[in-house]
């Protein structure tokens, strides 16, 4: 843990310097801790790699610590050089006179899987975020998105017949299937919403239960009824290829689509617009922070609690059409865990539709570089999900970053790290956005 | 709404248990299985008289010991820290990681030796129980010390288990799935020991100075603070008793099969989410949580023999049933009666 010590330490107050002139101080404060607890993570994860590098079983050492001579299996430099490396397609050659891998295009198998995974945390980031802000913690991201996929799919295969092939007839079926995923998707997201308003279930619970409700019911689905024939995997049929996402740029097997992502970032603006900009932004954001004050001010807080879950479920809804749209092409039973990686995209943006985005490319690159792992290290590429735990760990701890920043002698009053905010922002993630509330 | 079985008078039954919560549950399962018994005894050879035979079989019961060991004991576990006013959303992590480490230390002793006397399979509950304890002290510290959200540190709790215990297991075994190490502990043991954490879960919640000042440290921390008693200490005792319950669930659950299954959602599957639905269908009561966590294990177990049975019902759409069964209980009862403070961090005042 001691290298733990000056990442940590020291890079809040250099950072916060460079971006506090230029943003809003609780944003730049929440980037601050995001950024540090990155960096922590990373750390932690170097350490966890040398240990286990130590108890592992080889035959020679695969990095040797310099001074000491003890060896270890695992180079945990390299882990992180071929993790973030590799998400992009190893544009760095290692080890090579020149820096840079000449042959590297931008448009390679494994910057488009990173891509890929951004793409769609992009919808289940925002789906959880908007929950979030409403003060409502929908952890049924995950659900909202199964169910949607299967909307999708099964409606995108009963409208083909209908409609003629090609890029047309294609283009109408996918506005129409993931129209269908945020319908689906919405509708279940409104079932926890409208318990919580009208019988005041905890949603945390409800939602969980509904994510096992859908998986569980979905699966019986199509193993009775939309099974494709011949299949040996619990999915439906393929949807025609017209339907699909073309891939342009990317090849084929990245499962990547430009236009789907430059689909996510127009969600992502329009988001921000709503929530910041708009008289629905402004019920979802009071009732966030205090429900009971919003309802005094005239905001229906129930019906604010279901419009606000129903939005969050079309938004996963529309993350699983575009996974079926794009990555697989049919709904299958396996379905990632894209919701729940949604969760921990939004808690590492901080809510904010605009940092959904980069929050997304960073899990997006994690997924990428976990293959990497996988293909050119004997590290387990379990590793990757550790550190995912371990970012989320660390951001929702901001008190620490500010012990270590008063103790790295910031102290209060200078930019960003050290500042003490009004206790009211420590505690919690859920529609805490002093900051940014409307005068 | 309101349950209609609240209204019912029951002349003995309603001295006994006072709150009309409890009261509709009880009087809920005792009709349910009473038709059953009466119905499968009329029609032997019927749909009901097979699901009566499985409900009253000894096979069902002690598949159903089996399943409900690790959901009552992570549930009685999660009922310590949220009455303290930390709410453990992690147990499902505390049951993944004590899982995989008894595992591993069964593997190091050697099933059959000892070590100072102890046998393998007790020093791989303890070491179960080590693992699980350092890791919810972690989350302890975490949400008191540092003031962290307590759902978001739980997931995070949960998210790291989830990684690390088949990390290792790579390390370690080569594989996600550790060897099976051919030894499992037998099903009586385990009703034993859940019998025994309830009833000492309740005594200690109900009987003690500890209960009130664990109760207190939920509703009110402020009056707990002002008669002299330290908040963050009861808090912290709350959680890392979380964290030992967790543990010997999460032990007992690895060592009944004696092999650590990491792949998907590993072996626990989601029993630490069921164990917090199982505590608050419970209402925060030992003795609920216990009667709760055997009903969704019976209706799990009454599923797998279903199925051995022939009967063509998904089982999926069976396991589909406590979940549904939850969010109707919790939609007609509402709120459960969640501590006052829980979820938030208290301030101590100088």
């Amino acid at each position: 843990m001691s290298d733990a010590g000056p990442d940590a330490g020291g890079t809040p107050s250099v950072v916060s310097r460079l971006i506090a002139p230029f943003v809003d101080r609780s944003v730049a404060e929440r980037l601050v801790i995001s950024v540090a607890a990155i960096l922590l993570s990373i750390a932690v994860g170097f350490v966890i790699v040398l240990i286990s590098g130590r108890i592992a079983q080889c035959s020679t050492a695969a990095w040797t610590m310099p001074l000491t001579g003890i060896g270890f299996c695992y180079d945990p430099i390299q882990v992180y050089v071929v993790l973030f490396n590799g998400a992009f397609g190893n544009p760095i050659a290692v080890g090579e006179p020149g820096l840079f891998n000449p042959n590297w295009t931008p448009f390679n198998l494994s910057l488009g899987l990173t891509l890929s995974e951004t793409t769609l945390l992009i919808f289940t980031g925002l789906s959880v975020a908007v929950a979030f802000r409403a003060g409502l913690f929908n952890i049924g991201t995950q659900g909202q998105l199964v169910v949607g996929a299967l909307a999708t799919a099964l409606t995108v295969i009963a409208a083909a017949p209908l409609l003629p092939e090609g890029p047309v007839g294609g283009a109408v079926l996918i506005v129409l299937g993931t129209a269908a995923g945020a319908v689906g998707g919405g509708f279940w997201g409104a079932i926890p919403g409208a318990l919580k308003a009208y019988a005041d279930a905890n949603e945390v619970i409800t939602t969980i239960m509904l994510n096992f409700v859908a998986a569980n019911v979905a699966y019986v689905l199509v193993l009775e009824v939309f099974r494709a024939e011949g299949s040996s995997v619990v999915a439906t049929q393929y949807v025609p290829e017209y339907a699909q996402f073309l891939p342009w740029f990317f090849p084929q097997s990245a499962d990547f689509a430009v236009v789907a992502l430059l689909v996510g970032i127009a969600f992502i603006g329009a988001l921000y617009y709503l929530i910041e900009h708009t008289s629905f932004g402004y019920d979802v954001r009071t009732s966030g922070v205090q429900a009971a004050a919003a309802e005094y001010g005239g905001v229906n807080a129930k019906l604010t609690t279901v419009r606000a879950m129903t939005l969050s479920g079309a938004l996963g809804g529309i993350g699983g059409s575009v996974w079926v749209l794009m990555s697989e092409g049919r709904w299958m039973a396996s379905i990632p865990s894209l919701g729940f990686d949604g969760i921990t995209v939004s808690i590492l943006a901080g809510n904010n539709p605009i940092g959904v985005l980069p929050a997304a490319f960073l899990f997006g690159i994690l997924k990428g570089g976990a293959l990497e792992i996988g293909f050119r290290t004997d590290v387990p590429t379990e590793l990757v999900g550790v550190l995912r735990g371990l970012i989320i760990l660390f951001v929702a701890m901001p008190e620490f970053f500010r012990m270590i920043g008063k103790y790295a002698g910031i102290g209060a009053g200078g930019p960003g790290g050290g500042v003490r905010t009004d206790p009211d922002e420590t505690d919690g993630a859920v529609g805490t956005d002093g900051g940014e509330a409307d005068a | 709404m309101r349950n209609p079985i609240a209204d019912l008078s029951i002349p003995i039954l309603d001295d006994l248990i006072e709150s009309d919560y409890t009261r509709s549950l009880v009087v809920g399962v005792v009709v349910v299985f009473g038709l059953l018994g009466i119905v499968g005894a009329a029609f032997p050879d019927s749909v009901a008289g097979d699901l009566a035979g499985i409900a009253f079989s000894t096979s069902t019961a002690t598949s159903t010991a089996r399943l409900a060991a690790p959901i009552v004991l992570a549930g009685l576990g999660g009922i310590f820290a949220e009455k303290s006013g930390v709410i453990n959303i992690g147990l499902e992590g505390l049951l993944i990681i004590s899982a995989f480490v008894s595992i591993y230390a069964a593997s190091v002793v050697g099933i059959g030796n000892s070590v100072l006397g102890i046998p393998a399979l007790a020093v791989a509950f303890l070491a179960g129980i080590a693992a699980s304890t350092a890791l919810s002290a972690v989350f302890a510290v975490v949400c008191i010390e540092f003031k962290a959200d307590q759902i978001i540190a739980g997931l995070a709790v949960w998210l790291i288990a989830l990684g690390l215990a088949p990390f290792l297991s790579r390390v370690l075994f080569g594989g996600v799935n550790t060897p099976n190490l051919g030894a499992s502990v037998g099903w009586r043991y385990f009703a034993a020991l859940v019998v025994i954490a309830t009833l000492g879960s309740w005594w200690l919640l109900n009987r003690t100075t500890f209960g009130k000042h664990l109760r207190a440290s939920g509703e009110n921390p402020k009056a707990l603070d002002t008669v002299g008693v330290s908040v963050s200490r009861v808090r912290y005792a709350g959680v890392l008793l979380s964290g030992v319950l967790s543990g010997v669930g999460g032990s007992a659950l690895a060592l009944s099969i004696g092999q650590f299954v990491g792949s998907g959602e590993t072996m626990v599957q989601g029993k630490g989410f069921i164990a917090i639905v199982a505590y608050l269908f419970g209402n925060y009561n030992p003795l609920g949580t216990l009667g709760a966590g055997v009903l969704f294990a019976g209706l799990d177990a009454t599923q797998i023999r279903l199925q051995q049975l022939g009967y063509a019902i998904p089982d999926t759409l069976v396991q589909t049933i406590p979940y549904v069964v939850v969010i109707v209980v919790l939609t007609l009862v509402g709120r459960t009666q969640i501590p006052e403070a829980a979820g938030e961090h208290y301030e101590t005042e100088e």
